[in-house]
């Protein structure tokens, strides 16, 4: 499905992952390609964080094979992926809640020797309320701040592919709409995103293309638009 | 007077226990792993230094070799003992643990015999001591207190600003995560214990310079009542142990002043039920969530 001109920066064939004895993921292929958004949607359970935490090295699949940016991942380990390139913002935050807001923005640039003062302020630039809360706890900010706060950490090591695990989980609409205009910016500035969402409406919007999973397998693929319009799809995720 | 006196003990036997309390508390912190066998390194650490100063080696190169081997030693049982039990229960490792102390016992007690051997203190901290208004100090409480604080500053400073020191605390944070930023989580996991490990070795020196003598148990009574001191600040907080090392220090040295000295141990260990029941969490400790 690659499109013209446009390099694979990740390709997952036939995957198959496993907790214990029970097969979450059944052999699921799908791509990513350059200046792509990409969302995974379904249902809870369907496998989408699965899929995230395979690729990025969190879990690793039973059989199938991950590459990314044409090197083979399938089996490297979770913390050499970052300076390669990828970035995965994990389901829950999972920001450091006991460090102050920079303290995490220092973490997601871990892999640089020195981090530039531009890496900082295009965060902040995004992110203005992080400024203000730059020297904070980060245990003390809001849901929305701390979502806002995993996505600039992230944005630190200057990911080509940037995972994106529910980033509307548990915020109160007005934020939503503001962390998917975010992730429009990103995507605008040139970044690839890959994004798990249960709001499937949201996430078919801004989507080039969407996988549906269903049960650990990849039951409808199209663009946004396409499924969007699909009657099935309304009907299963859209409420209607 | 009498009171400085005490205070002054007090803080010397402390800061040997906030040294060692440490380190369990960074371990815990960063693999929630009771280290039973943190103690008989201590031990070990003593033999190292007094066999090497034994074989005519300069104190300064004997206690720095002493540091060093136990930084290895708790390295390779970090590597043999616990890193393959990384994702079994908990209390796997925490028998694991036990069993580790128990061989290091024994295995010193097979290789240097179980009678204590007194150790060459004058050579590392001369005798001498100092009156003033009535109290006596000697080098060697000066000393240690003040290594001791020495210590407890560098280690504040790696681990507050150095990029390590941010792997250690984002990894006893969120391990998962942390892997995420692109943090070595072994590797980190061997730095902690080779730091702990060489505050034992330190603290090993200083206790072995008061005592002064060191048997293959020398670990094992110092070694609970660094966990106790750890538990009290509490476990897995840094400040936490090094307050809870200087709290158990000055609740043995008021038990002795008081005339209970056959009380001493009983006391540390009844701290131990007491922060148990009121104050699980210790002074400074986090509420925990077990992660599963």
């Amino acid at each position: 499905m690659a499109r013209e001109g446009r390099n694979n920066v990740l390709k997952v064939e036939n995957i198959n992952v496993f907790y214990g004895n029970i097969n979450a993921l059944k052999g699921i292929s799908f791509e990513v390609n350059e200046g792509e958004i990409v969302a995974l949607i379904g249902a809870n359970g369907a496998g989408k964080s699965t899929t995230l935490k395979t690729v990025s090295g969190m879990m690793h699949p039973k059989s199938g094979k991950i590459t990314f940016l044409d090197e083979d991942i399938t089996h490297t380990d979770c913390y050499k992926l970052t300076a390669k390139g990828l970035a995965h913002v994990p389901e829950g935050r999972r920001i450091f809640l006991q460090m102050t807001v920079m303290e995490n923005l220092e973490m997601g640039a871990y892999i640089s020797k020195k981090i530039p003062q531009e890496d900082f302020d295009n965060v902040f630039q995004h992110f203005p309320r992080l400024l203000e809360r730059k020297d904070q706890i980060a245990g003390t900010l809001s849901g929305g701040e701390q979502q806002m706060l995993a996505m600039g950490r992230a944005m630190m090591s200057h990911p080509k592919l940037l995972m994106l695990d529910e980033p509307s989980m548990g915020l109160a609409p007005i934020l939503v709409e503001q962390i998917f205009d975010i992730i429009k910016d990103f995507h605008k500035a040139g970044t690839t995103i890959l994004l798990v969402e249960q709001n499937a409406e949201m996430a078919l919007q801004i989507a080039d293309r969407a996988y549906v999973l269903e049960s650990g397998t990849i039951a409808v693929s199209g663009t946004g638009a396409e499924l969007a319009q699909s009657d099935e799809i309304k009907k299963a995720y859209l409420g209607g | 007077m009498i009171i400085f006196q005490h205070l002054l003990n007090g803080l010397r036997l402390g800061s040997i226990y906030a040294l060692i309390a440490l380190g369990y508390s960074m371990v815990y912190g960063i693999i929630k792993l009771l280290n039973f066998a943190h103690g008989d390194i201590i031990m070990v650490g003593g033999y190292i230094a007094l066999l090497l100063i034994g074989a005519q080696v300069s104190p300064v190169i004997a206690i720095l070799l002493s540091i060093l081997g136990c930084m290895i030693l708790a390295c390779v049982i970090e590597k043999v003992a616990y890193k393959p039990l990384r994702s079994a229960p908990r209390l796997s490792l925490l028998i694991t643990a036990i069993g580790v102390s128990y061989l290091l016992e024994n295995l010193a007690q097979l290789i240097w015999g179980a009678d204590p051997r007194s150790f060459p203190s004058s050579k590392i901290i001369a005798n001498v001591n100092f009156s003033v208004g009535g109290v006596t100090v000697s080098l060697t409480t000066i000393v240690t207190i003040v290594v001791a604080v020495i210590s407890m500053v560098v280690l504040n400073i790696l681990v507050q600003k150095t990029k390590m020191g941010k792997a250690m605390r984002a990894v006893s944070e969120d391990t998962g995560a942390a892997q995420l930023m692109g943090i070595n989580v072994n590797r980190t996991i061997n730095y902690t214990f080779a730091i702990g490990a060489a505050l034992a070795g330190i603290g090993a020196i200083l206790y072995c310079c008061s005592v002064p003598q060191v048997k293959p148990t020398t670990g094992y009574l110092l070694g609970i009542k660094a966990f106790v001191a750890a538990v009290l600040g509490g476990i897995g907080s840094i400040p936490g142990a090094m307050l809870g090392g200087f709290a158990i220090g000055m609740a043995e040295v008021i038990v002795n002043a008081v005339g209970l000295s056959s009380w001493t141990d009983a006391v540390v260990y009844l701290v131990l039920i007491v922060v148990l029941l009121v104050k699980p969490t210790g002074f400074m400790g986090r509420s925990m969530n077990e992660k599963v």
